[in-house]
């Protein structure tokens, strides 16, 4: 797998329209003498509908590059396209408009608010937007997680697993064009983790949902369509539907 | 928003209970001294009034500063909610609101808990002005339907401008934050803060250096104004100061592994460290700065009126005595200084109506020849000599030279001329020297007479004190004990005011200060926990946390220790300038019991929270992820 070839992926399951675009995106910290190139001109189109995991050794950008696809980081340079939205030219409120419904999102540390019930942290992003909350919609989401006998009970009541299908519950809730997924299972205990990744595979093969996940297990990332990897900042290899097993020998050769 | 912001002030009520009390506190105080204060101006009683008037100002402005200084603190402990708030589709304006609607729950909470404390501290207020003698002993405050708007308003207000500038940093926060794990923002040291820091340091140097041309009466309020300039000034600029001070407790506590801990823990959590400061300073600086003003100023007159009075005895009688003493073997000059109360009546024309404003005086009559010879000082403008028949000699800064002052006398109205304005003085002097013959006979013979005596070269002075006493004259002192007994009394008045607003701004103070640290403490469980994880014991987490806790006890002392410093420094100023020795009395006493109090009570608090934060064991609260 040579570098050039593979910094201009497309992927191309079904020849669909892609949900998020990325077009030569850089991103640098630092000033103008220690400068760290966290993105190096990534060219990548998510397909709506697919399921992508985003693999790659400490410090390789991964991070950085699903901040950027979901508009919370700036680039340095490049264009990230949501749909008919460019992110890159977007301002704070039009970002917070996409952000109650177009991007969900998902974190390894579950970032529920403490102080609300699962069904008030579910309803939030509606009410912020402003929206009538449905109670049978509600219900209905968080039954699809499994959770419905659950929802009067806070974060701290409930167990790892059911927290992040809370947190799942609350990016779908508003029904969004790309769930971004940071480590969703690191957090959790493996049959938790096989739970969660079951649920994410049903909302990609029931209502066709865009998932971009971030990910350092194999076993997470071969549920996904493809695997993505990533080396200092930019895409070296990737796979189709690969195994478990395939994911792990890829990366340590990147690794190592 | 709001029901989001009751759900959080349910669940992290330890962040608001400070916020609460203070707001309650500054509600009752408002409330009380207003209605006092309305009450005393329908009597008159100007000193009442004045001391009242200070006390709304001081209990208004540290409401809104430790209301701040808290929010400030939770909106930094917070950020990661609010971040992730933001993350799931929160505004920049609903975030804000969010906060604004948590201070108008904080607002209502403590107006409501504030109005009926605020009966039990007019009581206290009362009897406290009562026994300091503001006011006469019948003296009762009445109930006004209208205050509870006012304190329903002050309630809200304070809590809401104190929450104003944290709404507007939350506003910033941005959502990537939610995914970072630093409790705070890498930059305390915000723009706000540099120009608020230098703006109000300004206003502190502006202010200290006006008072060092004014009088006395207005060399004060200008220092209590500079004393909370300074410390808002400082605990701005604090994040600034507190890593400096850690460095140098780095140098201190070297090679000791739980103060190079406590110094890299001051380091980081400098926003913590200035919330602790940040009360403390203004106690300093309200309490070293304002004693040591009056005292100052009290010293500086004592040691004035010993250079201008030129005399050995003073008797003191009731009702014209001069001519009886001066009978006496041995006495040289007696002059005699007739007290009785003198009103001046001033009239304005404003927008074609006249207003008439009359204030009270304490006269002297006095034979000007005989005053001259006791007092070293001439007028600065006209002449003594001058003032008989229908005259009068003003102090400075009162009337011009010249002018002509409608005067109340024993009931009488006359018409004065103004022939001498005497010299500025640090408060000892005289306020209205009035030439004998203006005072009607039943008037004078009830008033208090203090004559000045010198007695003649080689005439032994307690000779001539036995003579005046054996012919029952009156009470006779020498000079300096009654320059002395007369500064004491001033004093007593002044420290009265000081009990008052002092024992005021110190309660408050200690209110903020273990707000912060059970804030700080409450919020430090896990890292708590990861220390003890990591090899220390209990024993030593809680020394770690009381060594930093002192550490920053200790830069909110100096901070305010510096501001002191200002106030004293235009105080110096004022005195040299007007007695022309520079007089500056610093109360160590207060000082320290002030340094040890501090000490005793964020190190006291400290470890109280700290032993509460580390009950449970450590590994259940490292595992745990939210």
């Amino acid at each position: 797998m040579t570098a050039p070839a593979a910094t201009r992926w497309q992927q191309t399951a079904g020849r669909t329209p892609a949900a998020v675009e990325l077009r030569g995106v850089s991103r640098h910290y630092g000033g103008k003498h220690a400068q760290v190139r966290a993105l190096d001109d990534v060219s990548v189109a998510f397909a709506q509908g697919s399921w992508t995991a985003v693999m790659g050794p400490s410090g390789s950008g991964k991070s950085t590059l699903l901040h950027c696809a979901a508009g919370l980081e700036r680039v340095s340079a490049g264009q990230v396209l949501l749909g008919e939205h460019d992110l890159t030219a977007a301002d704070d409120a039009e970002l917070t408009a996409l952000r109650r419904s177009e991007i969900g999102f998902v974190f390894q540390s579950f970032n529920l608010i403490a102080s609300l019930t699962a069904e008030q942290n579910v309803t939030l992003p509606l009410k912020l937007a402003g929206q009538r909350v449905s109670a049978k919609a509600v219900r209905q989401v968080l039954a699809s997680v499994g959770l419905d006998e659950r929802r009067r009970h806070r974060p701290r009541e409930l167990s790892g697993g059911q927290q992040q299908r809370v947190a799942i519950a609350r990016a779908m809730v508003t029904r969004p064009r790309v769930l971004f997924a940071d480590e969703p299972t690191g957090a959790l205990d493996s049959t938790s983790a096989r739970q969660v990744l079951r649920l994410l595979r049903e909302m990609v093969d029931g209502v066709g949902q865009t998932i971009v996940m971030v990910t350092h297990d194999p076993a997470a990332a071969a549920s996904a369509d493809s695997v993505m990897f990533l080396s200092d900042g930019r895409i070296v290899d990737h796979a189709r539907a690969p195994s478990a097993a395939e994911v792990a020998e890829r990366l340590a050769r990147l690794e190592g | 928003m709001l029901r989001l912001s009751w759900s959080t002030f349910r669940e992290r009520w330890q962040l608001f209970i400070g916020a609460i009390v203070t707001v309650c506190l500054g509600v009752a105080l408002v409330q009380s001294s207003l209605l006092i204060l309305v009450t005393a101006a329908t009597s008159g009683l100007v000193e009442a009034i004045a001391l009242l008037a200070i006390t709304l100002g001081v209990s208004t402005f540290l409401a809104v500063f430790i209301v701040s200084s808290t929010f400030a603190f939770t909106v930094a402990q917070r950020r990661r909610d609010l971040a992730l708030l933001r993350l799931v589709g929160a505004g920049r304006g609903q975030v804000r609101r969010l906060l604004l609607s948590e201070a108008l729950l904080l607002g209502v909470l403590g107006t409501a808990s504030g109005v009926p404390l605020g009966l039990v501290a007019m009581d206290v207020q009362t009897s406290l002005l009562t026994s300091l003698g503001f006011v006469p002993p019948d003296f009762a405050a009445r109930w006004r339907d209208w205050i509870l708007g006012v304190s329903a308003g002050v309630g809200v207000g304070v809590a809401l401008a104190g929450v104003l500038a944290a709404s507007r940093r939350a506003g910033r926060v941005r959502p990537l934050d939610a995914l970072r794990d630093t409790g705070e923002g890498a930059r305390v040291m915000t723009g706000a803060r540099w120009f608020f820091g230098l703006l109000f340091l300004a206003g502190t140097v502006a202010l200290v250096t006006v008072s060092a041309f004014v009088g006395p009466e207005g060399a004060i309020p200008l220092t209590i104004n500079a004393a909370l300039t300074a410390s808002v000034a400082l605990s701005a600029l604090s994040p600034l100061v507190v890593p400096l001070v850690g460095r140098l407790l780095g140098l201190l506590l070297r090679g000791s592994t739980l103060g190079t801990l406590a110094q890299a823990n001051l380091r980081d959590g400098v926003r913590r460290s200035a919330s602790t400061a940040a009360p403390l300073l203004v106690l300093v600086a309200l309490l070293v700065g304002q004693t040591g003003v009056l005292a100052s100023i009290d010293r500086a007159s004592v040691h004035e009126q010993r250079r201008d009075l030129a005399g050995d005895l003073v008797v003191t009688s009731t009702g014209p005595g001069a001519a009886g003493l001066e009978s006496v073997p041995g006495v040289a000059v007696a002059a005699e200084r007739l007290r009785v109360p003198m009103t001046v009546t001033t009239r304005t024309v404003d927008d074609g109506e006249v207003e008439t404003e009359t204030e009270d005086f304490d006269a002297a009559v006095v034979d000007p020849a005989a005053y001259a010879q006791t007092y070293r000082r001439a007028p600065e403008a006209g002449s003594l000599a001058d003032l008989r028949g229908d005259t009068v000699a003003v102090g400075s800064g009162r009337y011009p030279l010249g002018a002509e002052l409608e005067a109340g006398i024993g009931g009488r109205t006359v018409t004065l001329r103004v022939a001498a304005v005497l010299p500025q003085t640090m408060g000892g002097g005289e306020e209205i020297l009035l030439p004998p013959g203006l005072v009607p006979d039943p008037v004078a013979s009830a008033a208090t007479a203090e004559t000045i005596v010198r007695v003649e070269p080689g005439a032994d002075t307690s000779d001539v004190a036995e003579a005046i006493g054996a012919r029952g004259l009156g009470e006779v002192s020498t000079l300096d004990e009654w320059i002395t007994a007369s500064a004491s009394r001033q004093q007593d008045t002044s420290s009265g005011i000081m009990t008052v607003v002092l024992g005021l701004s110190g309660l408050y103070a200690l209110i903020a200060v273990v707000n912060a640290v059970v804030i700080a403490a409450a919020e430090r469980r896990r890292e708590f926990a990861v220390a003890r994880v990591s090899g220390l014991s209990r024993g030593q987490v809680v020394r770690m946390a009381l060594v930093e806790s002192w550490a920053v006890t200790a830069v909110g002392l100096l901070l305010g220790g510096v501001a002191a410093a200002g106030t004293l420094a235009g105080i110096a100023g004022a005195t040299a300038r007007i007695s022309g020795v520079a007089t500056v009395v610093v109360p160590w006493e207060l000082l320290g019991l002030t340094v040890a109090g501090a000490l005793l009570v964020v190190g006291g608090t400290n470890v109280w929270t700290t032993l509460a934060a580390t009950r449970s064991r450590p590994v259940a609260l490292v595992g745990a992820g939210e």
